[in-house]
C-alpha cells in the first residue's frame, strides 16, 4: 500500500506498542518500576482522638485515604483498602507544626559584627568581599533564596524530629538582614519538592547589622533604616512597574533589582513577615515597625512576652516563641555579673506560653538553638509546669502554627480534608513517658520503633517497618516509601 | 607627611606653651625665697586649725608656723586676710608630662611595649614644659606622681610590670629641679581575668571561655612570681657572688629595692577576685603594696584591712560597673573604706582630669566622708602612703613649701586658689588656659 | 515589663506612705524649700503646687489644697530639672551607624532602649530631659531624639511630646577618621580632611534640594492631572536632609575648631536653614561674636580639654566666655556619668569666668531647653510648666549637693530614700534567683545521662542571642 494510506490507518501492533508504553509510564509515575505497593489507605480505629479544632473524640476512627483525611468520628465507613491500626488505648494527634527551624539547609557562618555568645571567638567585624557603604549596595540582601530550593533530604533532622511526632516544620534561610523565604516542610518525601508543602510561605528578616565594622549598616539602626528603604523600594517597584509597562513610551525605563522585584512579589502574595523580637524592648519595637511598615508580621523569639501580653494581643500580631530558653552561658565566668534583669527574664521567660494564652496572643513555637525533641520536650515541660495547659500547647503545635503560617486552611487539625499528618502515641504526647507508635505524613506511615542500643543497618526486609536511624538507602529500589 | 606636620603643630605648640611657662616661672623663681603668709585660717592637717596664723617658707621649707609667729626681715609678706592656707594638694596617679595629647601618639609616653618594664622610669620622659603642669597646679596641686602604664579616661594603659612612678612638684625649669622622688613606686597592673576584648590590629571582638582566661590569668600571675624571684636570686648573686659570676641586667636590677622592700609596689586592680589575689600575692611575697583603682574595694574591706593595704581610689565620678550596683556605689566607698580604718587616697589617673582631684574629694564628702579625712586623702594619706611624707602633705616645719591659700574650702568647686607655693616659691596661677581666656576676652567686639 | 511592675509596686509604697484619707496623686505641693525658678529669683520658704504634671503654683505663700500629696522639702533647695543637651543614653546598640559619610537614614527615635540602667543613674542625678544624639562618626550623622527620662515606660513613652526633632553633624577629626587606622583592608574612608567634610555636607544637601525638586515636580505634574506617571523614589536617607531645608529638623553639630564652626555657619547659610546648636564647640570662644550673631546655641563641656588635638585649645572659661558675648549656652555631658553631676559642671562658670550662680545655673536648666526648643515646657519653675524638677539637700551649685527627690510631669520618678531602702530587697530576690537557679542546675547533673549522641545544636542566627548575658531581657542587641 502507498504510504499515505498506510497513515490513516494505524496497524494494531502499533496501537498495542503504543498503550504498553503509556502503560508504563504511568506505572513509573505512581512508583518505581510497577511498585504498587506504597499503602495509601488507612483507618486509626477505636482511639482517643485529639483533633485540635473541638473537644476530644474518644473511641473514634480517622480514616487516611491518599494523603488525606477522609473521615473523623466515632461512625465512618472504613474503605475496604485500608491498613487497619488498632487504636485501642492510643491517642491520635494532628501532627507537630516546629515553626522556626533550617532543617534541611546548610547551617551559615552568621556573617557581620559579632554580638556576643558562644563560638563567636575570633570572628571578624569586617566582611568578606567589597564593603557596602550605603543602603543601594545592597547589603545582606538575598530574600529570592527560597528554603524549598536548598532543601536536602539527607538531614538527619528529618527523621529525628519525625520519630518525635513532629510532621512539619518551618524552614528558612539565615544569613543577612534579608535572608530569604522559609518554606514549610512536610517531614517525609522521596524527592526534596515531594516535602514542600508550600515553597514561599515566609518572607525572613534580620536586624543583625551586616555591614561588618565601618560597613553598612553596622548598628541596629542602620539595619533598621535600611530595611525601612527597602521596604518602600519594594513598594515602589510595585506602584511603578505596571504604571512602566502600560506606558513605555512616557516613563525612563526602570532598572532592574532583583531584591524589589522579589519582595514586591513576597509581599503582594501575603506572605507572613518574621519580625525578630525577643525581649520586650524588642518586641514592642517590632509591633511599632509592623504598624508602620503595613506589613502582616508574625514575631520571632518573643521569651519575653510575659512581659507585654497585652500589648501584643491588642495588635494582634502573633509569636514564634523560641523554646530555647534562656540560660546562664556554660563557660562563663563563675564570678561575672548577672544582672537581676537578666535573673528574672532566665526566671519567667518559660511562663511566656501561659501569659500568652491569658492574653489572647496567638503563638506557635520554634525549636531554633535546641538539639533535637528531647530538649524540645524538656524545654516544653517548663512552659507546662509555669501554666500552660497541655491543650493550649498543642494548639500551638498544632492549628495556630499552621495559621500563622498560612497554611491553616489545610494543616494543623484532624478534619475531614486536611493533609493526613497525624502522630499516634500510647499517651499524653506531652508526657516524657509516652511513646510515639506512628506518624503519618502526607498520608504516609512511618512507624516509629524503640531506640535500639547499638545501631543497626538497615537491611532489604520486605516487611515495610524498619523506621530507625539508619541513612537514607537508595531511592530507587528499596521496597516500599514507609522505610525512609 | 602627615605626622610630621602633626608633629611640628605639636612642638610649636608646645614652644608656645613653654615660652609662657617659661616667662612666668621665671617671674616666679626670681621672688625671694622668704616668705610669710599671715592673717589666714591655716589648716596644717597636723593638728586643729590656728585662726589668724602666720606661715614662714624660707629655702624652699616651711620654717615656722604659729598664730605669733615671728616673721623674719626681709620676708616677702602676703596678707591673707579672710583667706585659707592648706597643704598642696597630690595627686598621686596621673599621666601628667606624658600625655601631652592623647589621641596624638607622638606626644604620649605613658606606656611602653611589652610586658615587663620595671627599669623604665617616668622622670624621663616628664616634659616639663607640658601645658599640664600650669593648669593642673593653678588647681591647687603642687606635687603628683606620673605613673607609666596606669591607664585612665586620657590613654589606654599597659603591660603587667610597667616601671617606676615618680613624684615631682609641678614647677621648675627642668626634672632634676622638680624631683620629690624619681622612683616612689614600682607599678604593677595587676592581670584580669576578662573573657572579653576587644583586638584593634584587627578590629574583632576576642572572646575565650572561662576555662582558658583563668589559665591566662594564672600563667602571668606565676610570670610576675618568676620575675620577683629572679630578681632576688640576682641581689644574691651582685651582693655575694663574685662580680666576674655575674652580668648586669638593668630590669632585674630595677626590681632589687622592691624584694628588698625598699620600693613600694602600686598594684592597679578594680576587680574584687583580682584585688584578693593581688593582696594574697604580695602578702607571700612579703612585699609591701598599695593598691590602685579599688573599684570593688569595698567587697574585700576585710582583707584589705587585715593585710593593712592602703587604697588610692580610682576617680569618685565614674559609673558603677555592675547594673545591679547601688547608683551611687563609686560615689560612698571612699566612706565607706575610710569607716573600716583603711587609709584612701584620691586621684586622677589622668592628666587633663587631674584638677578634678578636689572634686572628686567633694564628692566622697556629699557622700558621707568626713570633710577632715577627704582633705588629708588629698594631701598627707597618700604621700604616707608612698613614702614622701617627710617632705609633704602637711604644714609642718621642716617640709617643703608647697602650700595653696584659697579664698574658701578646696574642696568646694567654686573655690579659687589665690597664692600658690612649690618649693617654697611663689608660684605664677598663670597657665594656659587663663591665657587664652584672657585673649579672646579682648578680643574686640565685633561691630554689626 | 518588669521594671514598671517593680516601679508600680514601687510607687504603691509611695502611695502607701501618705496617709489614707489624703490620697490624689495628681495634686502634690513641695512644702518650703528654696526655690531657685531661674527666670524670677529665688524664694525663700516657698513651695510649688503641681496639678496633673503641670507647675499650678509657685511662691512662698502657696499652699497644699485638700487631699494633695505633701512633700516636705523643709531645708532643701528645687531647681528645674536638668535638661542634658547631649546625651547617648537609652540607645539600642551602637550609637553610630559607622559605614557612610552621611547616615541620616539611621534614627535614633528606632532604637530607644527604655531599661537603659543610666536612665535611672542620669535622674538620680537630676536630669530630667537629655537631647539623645547619634555619635560623632559622620560628616552627617543619625536623626536625634529629645526624650523625658520616665524610668519604667516602654520606649514610646520616653520622647518628650511635641519636641522638634533633630539631627547630628559632626565636623572635624571624629569624621575626618584621622586618629584611628581602619582594619586591616579596609579602606579609608572620605572625606580625610576638613575640607572634604564641608563638601559631605554640601553634597548631601545639594542632593536634597534636587530630591525635593522631583518630588514637587511630580506632585504638581499629577496636581495638575497628568496621569501614569512614575513618582520618585521615597529616600530615607534624604528626607531628613529635605526636613531640615524646610526648618522642620534641628541641626545638632559636633565641633571643635574655630573655623569649622564658621564654615559650618556659611554651608547652612548657603543652603538656607540654620545651625540650631554647635555642640562641644570648645574653641567657640574664640568667635563668640559671629556665634551670637548667628543666633545658634553653643552646648558645651565644663572643663574637658586636650584628649585631642582640637580639643588642645579648650578652656573651661568657655561657656562664660561665650555667655558674656551674648550667646545662649548650656553646659552638656556627651556621657552617662558626667550627666550624674551637671549640677557641679554648671558651677565650675562660677569659677572659671565670674558667671553668677543663676547664669551658671541656667547653663543645665533654662538654656538647654531654649536650645532645644522646650523652653516653654522646661527650664525653669514657672506656673503653666511641665511638673519638671529636682530636690537638692544643699544648694545645688555646691559639690556638697546630692539630688533627694527628681520629679517628671508630676511624678516621682527618683527618691534616694526609697533607692536606699529598697536595696535589701532587690539584693534578697537575686540572691533567691541564683540559688533557685543553681539548685535547678544541679538537680539537672543527677538526672541519668541520656542515651544516644545529641548532634551539634543547628544556631539559626535570626533570632537575637538569649542564652547569653550580653543580650538578655531588655539588654542591647
Amino acid at each position: 500500500m502507498p504510504d499515505t494510506q498506510r497513515g490513516l490507518r494505524p496497524s494494531l501492533f502499533h496501537l498495542l506498542l503504543a498503550f504498553a508504553a503509556l502503560a508504563a509510564l504511568i506505572g513509573m509515575s505512581r512508583g518505581a518500576f510497577g511498585e504498587g505497593g506504597e499503602p495509601r489507605y488507612f483507618a486509626i480505629t477505636n482511639a482517643r482522638i485529639m483533633t485540635a479544632a473541638g473537644a476530644p473524640i474518644d473511641g473514634g476512627t480517622v480514616v487516611v485515604a491518599k494523603g488525606l483525611i477522609q473521615a473523623v468520628g466515632t461512625n465512618v465507613t472504613i474503605p475496604p483498602e485500608a491498613w487497619v491500626i488498632d487504636g485501642k488505648g492510643m491517642t491520635v494527634y494532628p501532627g507537630l507544626i516546629d515553626a522556626g527551624t533550617n532543617i534541611g539547609l546548610q547551617e551559615e557562618e552568621t556573617p557581620g559584627p559579632v554580638s556576643g555568645g558562644r563560638g563567636a571567638a575570633r570572628r571578624s567585624m569586617t566582611p568578606s568581599g567589597p564593603i557596602p557603604m550605603g543602603p543601594e549596595d545592597r547589603p545582606g540582601t538575598t530574600p529570592w533564596r527560597v528554603a524549598a530550593d536548598e532543601f536536602k533530604t539527607d538531614d538527619k533532622r528529618i527523621e529525628t524530629w519525625r520519630d518525635a511526632g513532629f510532621t512539619t516544620v518551618l524552614s528558612a534561610p539565615d544569613s543577612g538582614i534579608f535572608p530569604g523565604q522559609g518554606s514549610i516542610i512536610d517531614l517525609g518525601g522521596d524527592r526534596s519538592g515531594d516535602f514542600v508543602v508550600k515553597p514561599s510561605a515566609t518572607l525572613q528578616v534580620s536586624f543583625r547589622p551586616a555591614g561588618g565594622f565601618f560597613g553598612f549598616p553596622d548598628s541596629l539602626m542602620g539595619t533598621i533604616a535600611y530595611v525601612r528603604q527597602m521596604l518602600d523600594d519594594a513598594s515602589w517597584y510595585a506602584q511603578s512597574e505596571p504604571i512602566y509597562d502600560a506606558n513605555p513610551t512616557k516613563n525612563e525605563r526602570l532598572p532592574y533589582d532583583r531584591a524589589e522585584r522579589t519582595i514586591s512579589q513576597a509581599l503582594a502574595a501575603k506572605e507572613t513577615v518574621i519580625l525578630p523580637a525577643n525581649n520586650s524592648v524588642q518586641i514592642l519595637r517590632g509591633l511599632r515597625l509592623a504598624d508602620e511598615w503595613k506589613i502582616p508580621a508574625a514575631l520571632y523569639g518573643g521569651q519575653q512576652g510575659y512581659a507585654v501580653a497585652e500589648a501584643i494581643a491588642a495588635k494582634n500580631v502573633p509569636v514564634i516563641v523560641g523554646l530555647k530558653w534562656p540560660e546562664r552561658p556554660k563557660d562563663a565566668d563563675p564570678e561575672g555579673e548577672q544582672t537581676l534583669r537578666e535573673l528574672r527574664f532566665r526566671d519567667r521567660a518559660p511562663g511566656t506560653p501561659a501569659a500568652f494564652v491569658k492574653a489572647g496572643v496567638k503563638f506557635a513555637f520554634s525549636s531554633d538553638g535546641l538539639a533535637g525533641p528531647k530538649d524540645i520536650s524538656k524545654n516544653l515541660k517548663k512552659s507546662l509546669d509555669a501554666g500552660l495547659t497541655p491543650d493550649a500547647a498543642l494548639r500551638a503545635f498544632t492549628k495556630d502554627a499552621a495559621d500563622i503560617l498560612g497554611v491553616g486552611d489545610r494543616l494543623g487539625t484532624i478534619e475531614t480534608g486536611k493533609i493526613a499528618n497525624l502522630v499516634v502515641t500510647d499517651g499524653d504526647i506531652f508526657n516524657e513517658k509516652t511513646k510515639v507508635k506512628d506518624v503519618f505524613v502526607d498520608g504516609r506511615l512511618y512507624q516509629v520503633h524503640a531506640e535500639t542500643p547499638s545501631e543497626k543497618p538497615h537491611g532489604g526486609d520486605d516487611k515495610p517497618n524498619r523506621a530507625s536511624a539508619s541513612p537514607a538507602a537508595d531511592r530507587g529500589t528499596s521496597t516500599a516509601r514507609v522505610n525512609r | 607627611m602627615k605626622s610630621r606636620i602633626l608633629l611640628a603643630t605639636s612642638s610649636s605648640l608646645m614652644t608656645l606653651g613653654a615660652t609662657l611657662v617659661f616667662s612666668l616661672v621665671a617671674m616666679a623663681q626670681n621672688a625671694p625665697g622668704v616668705y610669710a603668709i599671715k592673717g589666714a585660717k591655716v589648716y596644717t592637717l597636723a593638728g586643729p586649725p590656728i585662726q589668724n596664723g602666720i606661715v614662714v617658707i624660707r629655702d624652699a621649707k616651711i620654717a615656722v608656723i604659729g598664730a605669733n609667729a615671728e616673721i623674719p626681715a626681709g620676708a616677702q609678706v602676703i596678707d591673707a586676710s579672710g583667706l585659707e592656707v592648706y597643704p598642696g594638694l597630690f595627686d598621686p596617679v596621673t599621666q601628667i608630662g606624658l600625655d601631652e595629647v592623647s589621641a596624638v601618639g607622638a606626644t604620649v609616653d605613658v606606656s611602653e611595649l611589652g610586658n615587663y618594664n620595671p627599669d623604665i622610669v617616668a622622670a624621663t620622659a616628664v616634659n616639663p614644659a607640658s601645658a599640664h603642669i600650669p593648669v593642673t597646679r593653678a588647681s591647687g596641686i603642687t606635687h603628683v606622681v606620673a605613673a607609666p602604664g596606669a591607664s585612665g579616661f586620657d590613654s589606654p594603659g599597659g603591660g603587667v610590670i610597667t616601671g617606676q612612678a615618680s613624684a615631682f612638684n609641678l614647677a621648675g625649669w627642668t626634672m632634676d629641679e622638680m624631683q620629690i622622688k624619681r622612683s616612689v613606686a614600682m607599678v604593677i597592673n595587676w592581670p584580669t581575668m576578662e573573657t572579653r576584648s576587644f583586638d584593634f590590629a584587627t578590629f574583632s571582638v576576642q572572646e575565650k571561655p572561662f576555662e582558658e582566661a583563668k589559665k591566662d590569668y594564672d600563667k602571668k600571675i606565676n610570670e610576675i612570681s618568676d620575675w620577683l624571684d629572679r630578681a632576688r636570686h640576682y641581689a644574691q648573686v651582685k651582693e655575694k657572688g663574685s662580680p666576674t659570676n655575674y652580668e648586669r641586667d638593668l630590669k632585674l636590677e630595677a626590681l632589687v629595692p622592691v624584694v628588698e622592700g625598699k620600693l613600694p609596689v602600686i598594684v592597679i586592680a578594680a576587680r574584687a577576685r583580682e584585688i584578693h589575689s593581688a593582696v594574697d600575692f604580695f602578702a607571700k611575697q612579703s612585699i609591701h603594696m598599695v593598691l590602685a583603682d579599688g573599684a570593688d574595694a569595698w567587697k574585700v574591706k576585710d582583707l584589705l584591712k587585715d593585710k593593712k593595704i592602703p587604697v588610692i581610689l580610682g576617680p569618685t565620678l565614674r559609673e558603677p560597673h555592675e547594673e545591679d550596683a547601688a547608683y551611687d556605689r563609686e560615689m560612698t566607698q571612699p566612706a565607706e573604706l575610710q569607716a573600716a580604718g583603711i587609709p584612701i587616697a584620691f586621684s586622677s589617673f589622668g592628666a587633663g582630669f587631674s584638677r578634678r582631684l578636689s572634686q572628686y574629694a567633694g564628692t566622697a564628702v556629699a557622700y558621707g566622708l568626713p570633710h577632715d579625712e577627704a582633705l588629708k586623702a588629698v594631701t598627707i594619706n597618700a604621700a604616707q602612703m608612698l613614702g614622701i611624707s617627710d617632705q609633704v602633705g602637711t604644714i609642718e616645719p621642716g617640709k617643703l613649701g608647697n602650700l595653696i591659700v584659697t579664698d574658701g574650702d578646696p574642696l568646694e568647686i567654686k573655690t579659687q586658689v589665690r597664692y600658690l607655693f612649690i618649693k617654697g616659691q611663689l608660684t605664677s596661677l598663670e597657665n594656659r588656659h587663663h591665657q587664652l581666656y584672657e585673649e579672646y576676652r579682648n578680643r574686640p567686639q565685633l561691630v554689626h | 515589663m518588669n521594671t514598671s511592675g517593680l516601679f508600680l509596686a514601687l510607687g504603691s509604697l509611695l502611695l502607701a506612705a501618705v496617709p489614707a484619707s489624703a490620697q490624689n496623686s495628681n495634686t502634690i505641693l513641695i512644702r518650703n524649700a528654696t526655690v531657685l525658678t531661674v527666670t524670677h529669683g529665688n524664694i525663700e520658704h516657698g513651695s510649688i503646687l503641681i496639678r496633673d504634671g503641670k507647675i499650678a503654683g509657685v511662691g512662698a505663700d502657696v499652699k497644699a489644697p485638700d487631699g494633695a500629696t505633701v512633700i516636705d522639702a523643709t531645708g532643701q533647695f528645687v531647681i528645674p530639672g536638668i535638661v542634658d543637651c547631649h546625651s547617648h543614653i537609652a540607645v539600642d546598640g551602637s550609637v553610630n551607624e559607622g559605614g557612610p559619610s552621611v547616615s541620616s537614614m539611621a534614627r535614633i527615635p528606632d532604637v530607644l532602649n527604655p531599661v537603659d540602667i543610666s536612665i535611672y543613674r542620669d535622674l538620680a542625678g537630676g536630669v530630667t530631659e537629655a537631647n539623645v544624639l547619634h555619635g560623632s562618626a559622620n560628616s552627617i550623622g543619625g536623626q536625634t531624639v529629645v526624650i523625658k527620662l520616665r524610668w519604667g515606660k516602654p520606649a514610646d513613652q520616653l520622647p518628650m511630646e511635641g519636641a522638634m526633632p533633630g539631627i547630628k553633624f559632626a565636623l572635624g577629626e571624629n569624621p575626618k577618621r584621622s586618629n584611628f587606622d581602619p582594619p586591616p583592608g579596609v579602606p579609608r574612608r572620605y572625606p580625610g580632611t576638613r575640607m572634604g567634610v564641608e563638601e559631605t555636607i554640601r553634597q548631601a544637601f545639594t542632593g536634597a534640594r534636587e530630591y525635593k525638586k522631583q518630588w514637587d515636580d511630580y506632585s504638581q505634574r499629577k496636581a495638575a492631572g497628568e496621569a501614569n506617571l512614575i513618582p520618585p523614589r521615597r529616600n530615607v536617607t534624604l528626607d531628613p536632609l529635605v526636613e531640615v531645608l524646610e526648618g522642620k529638623r534641628y541641626v545638632h553639630a559636633h565641633s571643635y575648631r574655630a573655623d569649622e564652626i564658621a564654615m559650618l555657619m556659611r554651608v547652612a547659610n548657603e543652603f538656607g536653614f540654620k545651625v540650631r546648636t554647635f555642640q562641644h564647640v570648645l574653641e567657640g570662644y574664640k568667635i563668640a561674636d559671629e556665634l551670637a550673631l548667628s543666633g545658634s546655641g553653643a552646648s558645651t563641656f565644663s572643663d574637658w580639654w586636650a584628649y585631642k588635638m582640637e580639643a588642645y585649645d579648650a578652656i573651661p572659661y568657655n561657656a562664660a566666655l561665650m555667655t558674656q558675648r551674648g550667646v545662649v549656652v548650656s553646659v552638656n555631658s556627651d556621657d552617662a556619668e558626667e550627666a550624674t553631676h551637671l549640677n557641679q559642671e554648671a558651677a565650675k562658670s562660677m569659677k572659671y569666668g565670674g558667671l553668677s550662680p543663676n547664669d551658671a545655673l541656667k547653663l543645665v536648666t533654662l538654656n538647654p531647653a531654649i536650645q532645644l526648643g522646650i523652653d516653654t515646657r522646661v527650664g525653669s519653675i514657672d506656673v503653666g510648666k511641665d511638673a519638671d524638677l529636682a530636690i537638692y539637700n544643699r544648694d545645688p551649685l555646691s559639690v556638697y549637693a546630692v539630688v533627694q527627690k527628681t520629679l517628671i510631669d508630676g511624678q516621682v520618678y527618683f527618691d534616694r530614700d526609697r533607692d536606699i531602702a529598697q536595696r535589701a530587697s532587690l539584693e534578697k530576690e537575686k540572691q533567691d534567683l541564683i540559688d533557685k537557679e543553681k539548685k535547678a542546675a544541679e538537680s539537672e547533673k543527677k538526672k541519668p545521662q541520656e542515651q544516644g549522641k545529641k548532634p551539634e545544636p543547628k544556631k539559626k542566627g535570626g533570632k537575637p542571642e538569649t542564652s547569653d548575658g550580653q543580650v538578655s531581657a531588655g539588654g542591647a542587641l
